[in-house]
Order: structure tokens, then sequence, then C-alpha cells
């Protein structure tokens, strides 16, 4: 048996570690469509669409969060190539899969570290999970 | 006597709503205010109903297709008996026991209603496997 912390994270973009993590979070749903009847006196549903987003925050330490940053930071126009494959780890196991960077933060304040926060939302069906 | 198609598929609809129609008829109004009102007929012409099919399946919502096509479109007329979409829900006001009976009030059956499309049913795809249909149709007397 054995618990994991956030010593035990990780964050892998395009199959590059991303230093200095301070920590990330992963959220899947799916949405529900009714099939409720005039006759019917409950509802009922069957599943709809999944989904699949997320959030990272990084310390600005060097360029840590730069590639994540510049998928959304920039001048020039936002194209499929943006898509990127991120991986969230917790020890041997994993959430993989392509997502686009959705929102991105930088907080620089008096006695703090500057960090980064970026928020990303999953494309397609995860292309990897091991729970 | 009009092109008569079959039955429409017995599919429970999410949600239904019935416009009843009127006795067809004039009024007239004088010139000091007084109106009258002449009745043509005894039978009641202008019903509507609309039926939405949410997030139904594939298989039934092709039936409505095909209905609709066996129907020739807006052309033919069908019935909507007792096997059919209305007798379910509202009971007292629908019984649906006997084809002629007067409590059958979504089909009007007693005055010889029969319904058609009122124009083509729309088709939306939810997710595969799923698709939603709105159909109205409109009261046509036929006998």
């Amino acid at each position: 048996m054995t618990y994991y912390s956030g010593k035990n994270g990780t964050l892998t973009y395009n199959g590059s570690s991303v230093a200095k993590v301070s920590n990330w979070s992963f959220s899947s749903s799916v949405d529900t469509l009714e099939t409720t009847a005039i006759s019917d006196s409950e509802r009922s549903y069957v599943p709809g669409l999944r989904q699949a987003t997320g959030s990272a925050t990084i310390f600005y330490y060097d360029d840590a969060p730069k590639p994540l940053l510049e998928r959304i930071i920039g001048t020039s126009a936002i194209s499929e190539s943006d898509i990127l494959s991120l991986k969230l780890g917790w020890g041997s196991k994993y959430v993989q899969g392509n997502v686009i960077i959705t929102s991105g933060e930088l907080n620089c304040a008096v006695g703090e570290v500057m960090q980064a926060t970026v928020q990303f939302q999953f494309t397609g069906a995860v292309t990897g999970v091991s729970l | 006597m009009s092109y008569t198609g079959p039955l429409f598929p017995n599919i429970a609809a999410s949600s239904r709503s019935l416009t009843v129609g009127d006795y067809p008829g004039s009024s007239f109004r004088s010139q000091n205010g007084a109106e009258v009102r002449v009745q043509y007929g005894n039978r009641r012409v202008g019903t509507e109903l609309t039926f939405s099919f949410d997030n139904i399946t594939d298989a039934n919502a092709a039936l409505i297709h095909d209905h609709y096509n066996d129907c020739r479109g807006t052309l033919g007329v069908f019935g909507v008996d007792r096997a059919s979409l209305t007798q379910q829900g509202n009971p007292g006001f629908h019984d649906g026991t006997t084809p002629l009976s007067t409590n059958n009030r979504f089909s009007a059956a007693p005055w010889g209603l029969r319904y058609r499309y009122a124009e083509p049913p729309q088709f939306t795809s939810i997710k595969p496997g799923r698709m939603s249909v709105t159909v109205k149709l409109t009261g046509v007397l036929d006998a």
C-alpha cells in the first residue's frame, strides 16, 4: 500500500518534463442526455459526451513554464499545432492526453515567488491512463 | 378521400403539445357594434399536435423518418389511435381505450379527425446512436 503526495507528482508535455511544478489537477465529467418520456414518473438519462479539463501552477524558475505559456501568450495566432501531449503523473501512474491551453495567468507579488497558472482542455479521449 | 398512410410509430414522446381547433364559422359586426356569429360546421378543425422526442435511439428516429416517407411527406393523412404515442401520460384526458371514445381527445376520432404532417420533421444528431426529433402535425377532417 502506497500513499502519494505532491512529491510524487510530475507534469510532462510532448515528452519533456516541466520543472518546478507547484500543483496540478485533473477533472473528468460526462454529460447526461435526458430520455424521460411523458408517461414516466422518474427522470431517466443516458450517458452523453465526456470531457476532461485540468490546471497546473508552475513556479517561474528560469523558463520552466515557458513552453506552456507560449501556447496562449504570444503575438502569433493560435493554431492546431498548439495542441500539446500532456502527461500528469504520480509515481508510476498517469493520465495522458492531448490538450489545448485555454488560459494562462502570471502572478507576480511582493514577498512571493512568481508563479504561472495554466488551465487546459483535453481534446478527444485521454490517450493513456494508469490509475 | 386523401391518401392514407400507416399509423404513427409507437414511440414515447418527451413532450407533447396540443392546440385544439375551433368550429368553422364567421362573425359579423354591425355598425352599432353588435356581433353575430354563424357556425358553419359541427366538427372542430385546425387541431395541431407538436411532439418532441429527445435523445431517442437512431432506430426510433428512423421509424419517424420512414413514417414521414410512407405518408408521402405532408400529403398523406394517418390515424393516431390507442396504440400510438397519444395514450401515454394523461389518461384522464385521453384514455385510449376505444378508438371512437369521446375520451380520446388527442385523436378526436368521433369527429373523423386524422393527422398529417404540418411540416417535415426535424432531426438533430446528438451523439452517436442518439437523435432528437421534432414533429408537428395538423388535424384534417377526412370523413
